[in-house]
């Protein structure tokens, strides 16, 4: 069996695409409570709502683009959905990414505990540097702190937290009506915390919810993200690749998560994926043709998304040229795996070409077949789905795909635990 | 008319731990339903608003130990924000507040947090600040020391002027979302904010689209004149504490004197005075309440007393009862409070034994002569409306909501119904 998760923004999805529905209404949070309810009559262990707090500008200097076309912006703070989202499923698991840049560990810690016991236990948290100098200076810096610096903070960061989460012991409340004692002082703990970012005096004023540590997720693909992520995550967003890239990633991060003194089958690696699911296996390689050519053809738009990633201004450059070399301070790991190999390139035929995330093409049944043979060879613990929500992308992983998995056997039939962290690592 | 609030004094937190008539809260710490039938019951009965104070400590000062904090529960407060979406989910009017502190929040992830919850809510959403003037609680955040108290509000009126102008940074007519010609917002209408203060930067914008009420409402509580400036600047609705009838007209003239020197129209502020009411069936009912209620605060002195340690950071068990409270002038923190009660030259135990709640006018009798007093008083004293601040319990709500609501309704002096689709509107349109 494996586990399924959805990574989405809370954004304007396809807001003008076909099939889009009430995308153009957005931020109507109508869509969103459809999209958790869906998710959990087909068993997803989470939804990951990933976030950003800037306006991209580094495509033609402006924000034009973005704002044009809805691309990466406008994004809406996730922590503020997750409650809706909480207060209309039962089971489902909720992470919202949150920035150890720029949120004291203190409101971290107080926010993530309040909304596991409004949630009974089921949310989680996706822990990121923020990549971007726009997003610094909307906190009043004037750039970002650099790749390895931002990991230094966060991990001073991610250690107060947790100091902060366990500040009371796990029997400190006692809720004894008879004697009149609501919680036993004595096992709540000044956390006194000082690290070279962060101070925090606690204890926390409030006590631990289900989940105690809520559930940790982690993006980051440089080395320093994969030994942050090694220490702290239980769950890891990968990209993916081809399957010996996708092999050797797993292999490489239970490597890490050993040589941190933690069990390898403790953290639950999915890989973001893009499905194409038709009603037969030949309509799902039409739909995929199609939509490879619309990509091509938004030449801008793939420029645009190269620019987001890396923060260089790709409009400035020849598109008939190969590409100088570039280097960045922003997304590392993503901006190299767009030229890695690809030196001789024009630009045009880098950008017009897709990156090689995996993608599962076919009929519910012959997706399924090639998702299982994936998880086979890789031996990962699954799938993110890699899609703007619209009713139909719901429908067809959710409401076809899904069922095809749970009659193989390969996706969970009910949820056994309670808490995400239960149903995470059930399997 | 007048405006009615609740004012929840622990916020999302634990009201009457292990006390008669409040239902199961013993296991239901941190459960929203007990807030979520608040805010139906409130909506029902016409108010315009729910109000969440906050705090970030367990205070440990009292006998420098958590037990006074944590044996029943009392200063347990949860993240009053994300409560706000259980609360509009279940209802359609009414507004809620929460607190944030400005000490805390860096001005881009209020405004960026409270433009998305705007959306969330349908435009019911409003923040109540506060400075934070806990040592505790600052160092909690990573502060060594208390900002001093006038410096705090200083940079708290920067701060509003920052969130402000996130707020403002898309153009009413920015977004188009035209389906037609694939335009989702003209770039031409969004700004870069470029703030740069004595104690915040922004660069801005915001990359969320204005929500319905664009600026979301904003509360102040805080009697200090450093805090009726700011309330007279940047508020839409101000929490007033005092004592007696003439201080409810004098605070309520202050803070329009103040409007007015700032170039603001008065009404676009709704002053709210806190009360308390006792209800029951007769006048005599009510009496006999409200001494077993003082009675049951006097027994219970020293949880009393622990409320003063934390709100003052002084350690109030190592002084007699019986004597007349100090002066703490010097303090920082919560300054008009703690100036009144040196002045009153009451003992400790007579100041904790009447402070109860803060409550502008005594309110003890019937659902009916309470709301002819309640009438009377707004009368004279020309303020907006009252706030609520008894502990949440279902008794409680049931008394105000189903008991004295409707008897100020029959007389005419709060609202039969909601005209407005937003919290702005419905506080303002009277």
């Amino acid at each position: 069996m494996f586990h399924l998760g959805w990574f989405l923004s809370f954004s304007t999805q396809a807001w003008h695409a076909p099939h889009s529905d009430r995308g153009g209404l957005f931020p109507n949070t109508d869509v969103y409570v459809d999209f958790a309810r869906a998710l959990e009559r087909a068993g997803f262990d989470y939804l990951m709502i990933e976030d950003g707090s800037f306006i991209p500008d580094a495509y033609g200097s402006s924000m034009e683009h973005s704002l044009r076309t809805g691309f990466a912006s406008p994004k809406h703070d996730p922590m503020a959905l997750v409650p809706l989202l909480a207060a209309s499923t039962e089971k489902i698991g909720l992470i919202a990414t949150m920035t150890t840049s720029f949120y004291p560990p203190f409101l971290a810690a107080r926010l993530m505990t309040t909304l596991d016991h409004l949630s009974g236990g089921r949310v989680g948290f996706n822990l990121v540097t923020a990549h971007n100098d726009r997003t610094a200076q909307n906190y009043g810096m004037d750039k970002h702190w650099d790749h390895s610096e931002r990991y230094a903070i966060a991990t001073d960061w991610a250690q107060a937290v947790t100091a902060l989460l366990t500040s009371w012991d796990e029997d400190a409340v006692v809720d004894d009506t008879v004697n009149g004692v609501y919680a036993d002082h004595t096992k709540i703990h000044q956390t006194d915390y000082a690290g070279d970012y962060f101070s925090s005096r606690g204890p926390l004023n409030v006590p631990p919810g289900p989940q105690r540590i809520p559930v940790i997720c982690q993006a980051g693909g440089s080395p320093v993200g994969r030994a942050f992520a090694s220490r702290f995550a239980d769950t890891i967003v990968a990209p993916s690749g081809s399957i010996e890239w996708m092999k050797q990633y797993r292999t490489d991060i239970r490597a890490g998560l050993v040589d941190a003194g933690r069990d390898p089958d403790a953290v639950k690696v999915l890989f973001l994926t893009d499905f194409i699911i038709g009603d037969t296996h030949e309509d799902a390689l039409e739909l995929q043709r199609r939509r490879h050519a619309a990509m091509v053809a938004d030449i801008e738009g793939r420029l645009a998304y190269m620019s987001f990633a890396s923060g260089i201004d790709f409009s400035t450059f020849d598109l008939d040229a190969p590409v100088p070399p570039v280097s960045t301070n922003a997304a590392k790991t993503t901006t190299a795996q767009m030229f890695a190999g690809r030196e001789h390139q024009t630009l045009r035929e880098i950008a017009s070409t897709i990156i090689p995330s995996l993608e599962i093409v076919g009929s519910p049944a012959t997706a399924a077949d090639q998702m299982e043979a994936v998880m086979a060879e890789v031996g990962g613990d699954g799938f993110l789905v890699n899609s703007p929500i619209t009713p139909r992308a719901i429908a067809d992983i959710a409401g076809d795909l899904a069922p095809e998995l749970r009659r193989r056997g390969l996706i969970r039939s009910e949820y056994t635990a309670d808490t995400l962290r239960g149903n995470l690592t059930a399997y | 008319m007048f405006h009615m609030g609740w004012f929840m004094g622990t916020g999302f937190g634990v009201y009457n731990w292990n006390q008669r008539w409040s239902g199961n809260v013993s296991s239901d710490v941190g459960n929203p339903q007990l807030f979520v039938d608040m805010a139906t019951s409130l909506e029902r009965a016409g108010f315009s608003y729910m109000m969440l104070e906050d705090s970030s400590v367990l205070p440990n000062v009292h006998r420098g130990t958590f037990e006074s904090s944590v044996k029943n529960g009392g200063t347990i407060r949860f993240d009053p924000v994300p409560l706000i979406p259980f609360l509009t989910q279940a209802t359609k009017n009414i507004g809620i507040v929460a607190t944030i502190s400005t000490s805390f929040y860096h001005p881009f992830m209020a405004a960026r947090l409270f433009s998305t919850l705007d959306h969330v809510t349908n435009g019911r959403v409003g923040m109540n600040l506060v400075t934070s003037s806990n040592k505790s609680a600052m160092q909690n955040y990573g502060l060594k020391d208390l900002i001093p108290h006038d410096e705090r509000y200083d940079r708290a009126n920067e701060w509003v002027d920052v969130v402000k102008a996130l707020w403002n940074s898309w153009d009413e007519d920015a977004v188009l979302m035209d389906e037609v010609n694939g335009v989702f917002a003209d770039h031409t209408k969004v700004h870069t904010v470029d703030f740069e203060g004595k104690y915040y930067r922004s660069r801005g914008p915001l990359n969320t689209i204005p929500g319905p009420q664009r600026h979301p409402v904003i509360c102040q509580a805080g009697g200090s004149d450093a805090g009726r400036e700011f309330g007279a600047r940047n508020a839409d609705t101000i929490i007033a504490a005092v004592k007696g009838v003439e201080e409810m007209k004098s605070y309520r003239d202050d803070v329009s004197a103040r409007m007015i020197a700032m170039g603001r129209d008065p009404k676009d502020v709704k002053v709210l005075f806190l009360i308390s009411p006792v209800l029951a069936d007769s006048k005599a009912a009510a009496e006999e309440k409200n001494a077993a209620m003082l009675k049951a605060s006097a027994e219970n002195i020293d949880a009393q007393v622990a409320g003063f340690s934390y709100f003052t950071s002084t350690d109030w068990s190592k002084y007699d009862y019986d004597e007349p409270f100090p002066d703490l002038s010097k303090n920082e923190g919560h300054q008009s409070t703690m100036n009144d009660f040196a002045r009153s030259g009451a003992t400790i135990r007579e100041a904790v034994t009447n402070h109860r709640t803060q409550e502008s006018v005594p309110l003890i009798g019937t659902p009916e002569s309470i709301a002819t007093e309640m009438g009377e008083y707004m009368d004279y004293a020309g303020g907006d409306g009252f706030l609520i601040a008894k502990p949440v319990t279902r008794q409680n709500i049931t008394e105000i909501a189903d008991g004295l609501a409707p008897a100020l309704r029959k007389q005419g002096l709060i609202r039969p119904s909601y005209e407005h689709s937003t919290f702005r509107d419905n506080l303002l349109a009277y």
